[in-house]
């Protein structure tokens, strides 16, 4: 769900860019610095965007019949930390309004903070959260995507409630407006990502467990250790 | 979604040999037109010079564009929808104005979207990305999209390749198997893009790679006249909104 073009006040479309900011360029010095240490990086980084922008592609199956798109920055954030896909994800919005003509770039800031900031953030929250409460990887897995998805369709829903409160109630209203309806296809949707993460991890933790270690998603495995922390 | 046919719309546009700044300079006035002037007749005028350029001049299917304009075009009617019914004590109603004020919404939101199409069908993302280096935008960063922009094609093929067969094998016959299957299919792609760029990158490096992606930019002229009809033809749409609506901005 993108903001599409022209569709912000021109104070909110500039207002949003400005929050979203600070956390676009903090993202774009670690990957500077990571890409001055490593060059090599760089395509490990490009494969990363490229695979979010991917993700969006998959169909889901959806409660309603028809079929729905992950946002596909839960993993993201997991996988690769909150920074760095918040500047990934705003590279993955501008693309999508370019290739696919999702959302905008008048809209890119307003985008680029519900889905790039807030909703990597609140995810990768939820997971270490979660983690940190003795939950295995999965479950983890499982709230941490689920949420970063309701937390950019929330995020949204609120700019939109800024940008358009309503006539007679006011911000709250139009907040409930906006959730209410966006409601319908958000909520399944992140259910449905939550699961397709679970599944996405399930498969990595077997096949590409070296480098699940390699960005600390799992321990490294040792020879006294028996089992996986599954 | 094997291509991507806007992409493809950019390769393939009569306005791929143009300079890209001469394009983003026209789709960013666009664009501005469609936020501040008044919907009615500024947002009207965008959108039919932007439609008219994309399939006039530059020659961009009228398909394709149709169907691109079908993801924003959604949104918009939900969320201009949604922004004039009021919630208070006596239920749910109308907003005063609310035609006036959904019409006001979608004809921003239309036009702008467009102005954007008319840039994404006639400019290659690979000839935009040497525009964010003149925005000063760190070199690693522009190299990161880069790389970005041309593996995406590539994991979009193994997509579409995985999923086919997935399907011949009943993988996506139920919701219990379409999910199993998805969780494959994205576990598939990420360990593939891994692998890929392990591969680009040892090859790279046996070719010496020691610092950054170096590539000779293709070089697109600026043409006067272009940025001339250009500015001439914004000055007109601002004029012309300002005129008819009585000289308010939106």
């Amino acid at each position: 769900m993108h903001i599409a073009e022209g569709f912000l006040p021109p104070a909110h479309a500039i207002g949003w860019t400005v929050a979203a900011a600070p956390f676009v360029a903090h993202g774009a010095r670690a990957v500077v610095t990571e890409v001055r240490e490593n060059p090599e990086s760089t395509l490990l980084l490009g494969a990363a965007g490229a695979f979010t922008f991917v993700l969006s592609a998959i169909k889901l199956p959806s409660v309603t019949g028809s079929s729905s798109h992950p946002t596909g920055t839960g993993p993201g954030a997991i996988l690769f930390r909150p920074p760095v896909m918040a500047l990934l994800g705003t590279v993955v919005l501008l693309f999508q309004a370019l290739l696919l003509a999702h959302g905008g770039l008048t809209t890119l800031g307003a985008n680029a903070f519900a889905f790039a900031v807030v909703g990597p953030w609140a995810g990768y929250g939820a997971y270490r959260l979660t983690r940190a409460a003795g939950a295995g990887l999965l479950p983890a897995v499982f709230v941490g995507v689920a949420l970063a998805d309701l937390a950019t369709y929330l995020m949204t829903s609120l700019q939109l409630a800024l940008a358009f409160p309503d006539a007679t109630s006011g911000f709250v209203g139009a907040l409930a407006k906006f959730l209410a309806v966006f409601a319908l296809t958000q909520v399944p949707l992140a259910i449905g990502e939550g699961l397709l993460g679970v599944l996405l991890f399930r498969v990595l933790t077997r096949n590409a467990r070296p480098e699940l270690e390699r960005l600390g998603v799992l321990e490294p495995a040792t020879p006294t250790t028996a089992g996986s922390p599954l | 979604m094997r291509g991507l046919a806007v992409d493809e719309a950019a390769w393939s546009s009569a306005w791929r040999g143009r300079s890209p700044g001469d394009k983003l300079l026209l789709c960013a006035g666009l664009v501005g037109c469609a936020l501040v002037l008044p919907a009615w007749p500024g947002s009207a005028l965008v959108g039919l010079t932007a439609v008219g350029l994309a399939l006039g001049p530059a020659r961009v299917p009228a398909r394709t564009f149709g169907r691109a304009i079908r993801w924003p075009l959604a949104f918009i009617l939900v969320g201009a929808v949604t922004a004039v019914v009021s919630v208070g004590d006596g239920g749910i109603g109308w907003a005063p104005d609310a035609a006036a004020r959904a019409g006001e919404l979608a004809g921003h939101a239309l036009a702008g979207s467009a102005a954007v199409l008319l840039l994404a069908t006639t400019t290659p993302m690979s000839d935009l990305l040497p525009a964010l280096r003149r925005l000063r935008v760190p070199a690693a960063v522009v190299e990161v999209a880069g790389v970005t922009y041309r593996l995406l094609f590539v994991l979009l093929e193994s997509l579409h390749t995985i999923r086919e067969a997935q399907t011949a094998r009943m993988g996506w016959s139920s919701v219990r198997r379409s999910y199993r299957s998805a969780g494959l299919l994205a576990a598939g792609v990420l360990t593939r893009s891994w692998d890929r760029a392990r591969r680009l990158q040892e090859g790279l490096a046996g070719r010496g790679m020691e610092t950054d992606l170096r590539v000779l930019p293709e070089v697109l002229p600026s043409s006067r006249a272009f940025l001339a009809t250009a500015a001439t033809g914004l000055a007109g749409i601002v004029a012309l909104s300002l005129l008819v609506s009585g000289g308010a901005l939106a």
